[in-house]
């Protein structure tokens, strides 16, 4: 366990350190934007607001309503396309 | 003492399947914090809800769904049948062909000096008359092919004819 662990904080550094990290975030966004996500979440976001009034609503409102619904919401044709770029980079930078 | 081994290639499928699925999890989580952030501020700032319209704006600028109309209402067609008289020439032209007609009329726009150019030189082929002096007709005279073959396919056979001449043709070899 503490191999891979150790493993995965190599990987990530990794990511950070080519900027691959970087890339897959703005290419995630894009493709979430894309596909209406954005959009859809936005609606959400306007329930609880509407819920916890505009004047309360603090950041973890939002968080602990969103974040589970976000999660679920992301159509799996992006979650396949940005897996198989993740994938690459793994093969790639198998030292 | 032996280096362990710490490379990618040493996982198996399933791991490696994993690892990607934990870096796709954080990154979409990493998506949906911005998002609440970016909305938070939007609503401290005050403008969150500023695309939205009340319900009477939205239903005067509603999109219009008629036959003959566009989508603003507007009746599209109703210059079709109308005739404007051009201030050049005086004629009544149809309004649909009145933009190009004046372009030709007025001798302004991308094609009239290339079709003055055409009209000056089948005009010089055509009808002797000169406009120009006598010993500029000599000149155009004089050359090797006419200066009135405007047809493309005219200028091309002359090019090729003149291009030919030193070229010994291949089909009647000497014994």
């Amino acid at each position: 366990m503490n191999k891979e662990s150790r493993l995965k904080a190599s990987i990530n550094q990794k990511l950070t350190e080519t900027g691959e990290r970087d890339r897959l975030k703005e290419l995630l966004r894009a493709k979430l934007t894309e596909c209406g996500w954005k959009d859809q979440m936005k609606a959400q976001c306007k329930e609880v607001i509407k819920e916890k009034g505009l004047e309360h609503v603090t950041v973890e409102d939002l968080v602990v309503e969103i974040t589970p619904k976000g999660r679920a919401l992301v159509p799996d044709s992006v979650k396949r396309d940005l897996l198989l770029r993740i994938r690459a980079f793994l093969t790639q930078h198998a030292s | 003492m032996k280096m362990e081994e710490l490379s990618v290639s040493s996982l198996d499928n399933s791991k490696l399947e994993a690892l990607a699925q934990d870096i796709l999890s954080d990154l979409v989580e990493d998506a949906c914090l911005g998002l609440c952030f970016e909305v938070h501020r939007a609503v401290k700032q005050g403008y969150f809800f500023l695309d939205d319209t009340d319900q009477e704006s939205m239903r005067d600028f509603e999109i219009v769904d008629q036959p003959g109309l566009d989508v603003f209402g507007q009746v599209y067609n109703q210059w079709k049948n109308k005739e404007c008289v051009c201030p050049n020439c005086s004629r009544s032209i149809a309004a649909s062909r009145f933009a190009p007609h004046l372009e030709k009329c007025l001798g302004m726009g991308r094609n009239s000096s290339r079709i003055a150019n055409r009209r000056i030189v089948t005009g010089n082929n055509t009808n002797n008359k000169s406009e120009s002096d006598q010993e500029d007709n000599d000149d155009v005279n004089d050359n090797d092919w006419s200066y009135g073959a405007e047809k493309k396919g005219d200028v091309i056979f002359l090019h090729l004819l003149n291009s030919h001449k030193g070229v010994r043709c291949l089909k009647t070899k000497p014994d």
